[in-house]
């Protein structure tokens, strides 16, 4: 199915690290956010080979790391959420109130004027963007928000950070439903797409004292309870990412750090289904199912994104080339459009990738 | 690194010093007797919170909000205009008025032996000197022979010089990371194979060591190691802990320093506490920020204690590590060893709190004013400690002095 997947527009944006991606809605429109809390957003052409575009607006508001965006079906509401503590939603159709000149290579400028006897500073990249602010900011978190998700029927949002402490949300009124507090700090995370369960895996990233944690659960969402209780399985590992298959009885879980970038198939009661083979070289850093279902992506610190079949527990395709030691990029963020389509990707080195799936 | 010194140079360390300078080839004595005793008049303690792999200057005291070095971390205020500390030091912005920052450290040794050894003698590794560690050189001018409590204790990753010149009886007391004693320390009695290889040890360094002086070197090692025994209680925290718990933080390093407040106030002129681990080249952010959660608690809980107990004037603590860390963030979503700008705090003992000492420019790479070497560091804690910085030892015939040539105290942090 995607043996012609391939890179089609590399966006620049070399600014800090991306973070996070999303396409809007169904449209042609992306949106990246960045480790400064800086949000783009791009209008992509209909058809691979058409120019390389730049990017058209740029929301402002988070002071920190954008973390994870997200989007609604329709288009109307793109949702961020950040280390500055907030979840904010910015609506995608209203008319932007001033302009702004962004550089889009400022970083890469300002490495070469720092390096003694490196290259010339390049020439700067300027484009004039429409500028928004969010329409609705949420600060029931006191720490860095590490994670969103969200139901497809949008009616679910749940939220979790640093401080441990979980938040299941009425999405459409925006309003908690429940909030309970993990021992660790929230990482890998997700909601069901029935929202009655909660994945979370937690930690505590100390490295040689005794109070190292790390705790990996999945919780009944209507409850707050725990409904399975996994640590046994995965023995102080610490998860960075994780996906439920859009039916709901498929988890992906893909481990952090600089170790070996496992990923495991497990099914909705917790039961382990299969640990996938060749592992990441270096952590998985996202994992994403595909519309269809049956397969899914993931992105690791050693610079490559993959695509498995989930019942064969395959790779099918690798996008990239993995690249171990210490001179490896991580693609920090993945995002498939809703038609399955195209991939986004966005990486440390401060590009926007976007693939092709045909 | 050594983490727990052997039970073996321990003891041996214990069991000489009732027997005096007698050990010609370590020349402690030599010409400072008198520095000693004026320096033990003071009463000074001093503490070394060791950050072991080093500690980010640039996300704990000096931070650069919105430089492209500056990272996730945000500063917060204090109660001093201009000093701004990270935001997960919120307890240790409170203590500011305590704190002397020395943010112009300019050393060295990037690397961890050799920093560690640099950064615990003011000397380079590389010199055939056995240069002494703080702890020792502080045993030595401030701690009491008659004592039944070891004068320079440490727990956790901690140093690797010892004693040096000065001799193993200044070597360091090494309880675990978890604040457990050596297994030996268990009451006599309680297992006669531990006493018999107690006694046995004893009597085998001095048939080595004392072999003119047998008997009464052994008679005065039995006496010592009964002293220890007798007086282990001090490191004993069990039964405070409950107290003191959320106090000082439930972790390897609250309980530390909670056992080093009570060493000092029973005596002991040096304790060394360690925390691992910095040594962030990879996901320093994460690391740095579990890291201060468990700092915070700990260190500022100890600035208050002993302030509380009316100690803190008269107990200087240390915080560093071997370097600081690159302003530069790595594609491991880390920072690297980086000695050209980094820093050290001071507190209590006579240092002026409430400063800032240099300063780096915006990005943090290199210090704009006022360089502080290992030795400028050193002669200014000693000198804080009533011990002069240039007291002179001697190595067989040959001159060494406790800082290096050219070095000087800052007496702006000395109030």
């Amino acid at each position: 199915m995607f043996e012609k997947a391939a890179m089609t527009w590399n966006l620049p944006w070399d600014a800090d690290w991306v973070t996070a991606v999303s396409f809007i809605g169904t449209s042609r429109r992306i949106a990246a956010g960045n480790n400064l809390g800086e949000i783009l957003i791009w209008e992509l052409p209909e058809k691979a080979g058409a120019a390389v575009p730049n990017p058209i607006r740029k929301l402002v508001g988070h002071t920190n790391v954008v973390s994870r965006l997200l989007s609604s079906a329709d288009g109307r509401w793109l949702i961020s959420s950040s280390y500055d503590h907030t979840i904010r939603l910015w609506d995608m159709q209203a008319a932007p109130k001033e302009t702004d000149t962004v550089v889009l290579n400022s970083r890469a400028i300002y490495d070469a004027e720092n390096r003694k006897n490196g290259p010339k500073p390049p020439a700067p990249l300027p484009v004039k963007l429409d500028i928004q602010s969010a329409a609705v900011t949420l600060d029931a978190h006191k720490e860095w928000v590490s994670n969103i998700s969200m139901t497809p029927d949008e009616k679910h949002l749940l939220s979790g950070d640093d401080g441990g402490v979980v938040i299941l949300w009425n999405w459409t009124e925006r309003k908690e439903i429940r909030r309970w507090k993990t021992k660790g700090w929230v990482q890998g995370m997700c909601l069901s797409p029935d929202a009655k369960q909660v994945f979370v895996s937690e930690r505590k990233p100390l490295i040689f004292d005794t109070g190292r944690y790390a705790a990996v659960k999945i919780w009944n969402a209507e409850t707050g309870e725990v409904f399975k209780d996994l640590d046994a399985d995965f023995k102080g590992i610490q998860l960075s990412s994780a996906a439920y298959s859009p039916d709901g009885k498929t988890l992906v879980l893909g481990r952090t750090g600089e170790g070996e970038g496992k990923l495991w198939i497990y099914d909705s009661t917790g039961k382990k289904v299969k640990e996938l083979t060749p592992i990441h070289q270096s952590g998985v850093t996202d994992v994403v199912f595909h519309p269809d279902g049956k397969h899914f992506a993931s992105a690791g610190r050693d610079t490559v994104i993959r695509l498995w079949n989930v019942a064969e527990g395959k790779m099918v395709k690798e996008l990239g080339k993995a690249r171990g030691g210490q001179f490896k990029d991580w693609v920090c963020a993945i995002a498939f459009s809703r038609d399955g389509n195209w991939l986004l990707g966005g990486d440390m080195a401060g590009a926007v990738q976007v693939y092709s799936m045909s | 690194m050594n983490e727990h010194l052997s039970r073996r140079t321990f003891l041996k360390g214990t069991l000489i010093t009732g027997a005096g300078a007698t050990v010609a080839n370590w020349g402690g004595l030599f010409a400072a007797r008198s520095i000693a005793a004026e320096a033990q008049k003071a009463g000074k303690r001093c503490i070394l919170l060791w950050m072991n792999g080093g500690a980010s200057q640039i996300d704990t005291f000096d931070i650069k909000p919105g430089r492209p070095t500056g990272g996730p971390f945000r500063p917060i205020s204090t109660k001093i205009p201009g000093i701004q500390v990270c935001e997960y030091l919120p307890k240790m912005a409170e203590q500011v008025n305590k704190l002397a920052i020395i943010r112009s450290m300019k050393t060295q040794s990037p690397d961890h032996p050799e920093g560690i050894y640099h950064m615990h003698t003011c000397y380079k590794m590389s010199e055939r000197t056995p240069h002494p560690e703080i702890g020792a050189m502080i045993a030595r001018y401030l701690g009491n022979a008659d004592s039944d409590l070891p004068s320079f204790v440490r727990m956790g990753p901690t140093g690797n010089a010892g004693a040096g010149y000065l001799g193993p009886q200044y070597e360091p007391f090494s309880v675990g990371r978890d604040g457990k004693m050596p297994s030996f320390t268990t009451p006599f009695g309680t297992t006669e194979e531990r006493r018999k290889e107690l006694m046995n040890f004893v009597e085998d360094e001095f048939a080595k060591d004392h072999q003119a002086e047998p008997f009464a070197s052994h008679r005065l090692a039995k006496q010592r190691a009964w002293r220890l025994l007798k007086a282990k209680q001090v490191f004993d925290i069990s039964k405070e802990w409950p107290t003191y718990k959320d106090r000082y933080g439930d972790s390897d390093f609250g309980r530390g320093c909670l056992m080093a407040r009570k060493l000092v106030e029973a005596g002991v002129p040096f304790v060394e506490v360690g925390h691992d681990n910095y040594d962030s080249h990879a996901d320093n952010f994460v690391c740095h920020k579990a890291n201060m959660l468990q700092l915070d608690l700990a260190w500022s809980s100890l600035l208050l204690d002993l302030e509380e107990r009316g100690q803190l004037k008269n107990t200087l603590v240390v915080w560093m590590g071997e370097v600081g860390r690159t302003p530069y963030i790595n594609n491991r979503a880390g920072r690297d060893h980086f000695i050209r700008a980094w820093t050290i705090v001071l507190a209590g003992g006579g240092v002026k709190g409430g400063q800032l000492y240099g300063e780096t420019d915006r990005d943090g790479k290199e210090v704009k004013d006022n360089p502080v070497s290992e030795g400028d560091l050193f002669a200014t804690v000693y000198k804080t400690l009533g011990i002069n910085p240039r007291v002179k030892h001697y190595v067989g015939v040959r001159p060494v002095w406790a800082t290096p040539e050219g070095t000087e105290p800052i007496d702006e942090l000395i109030a």
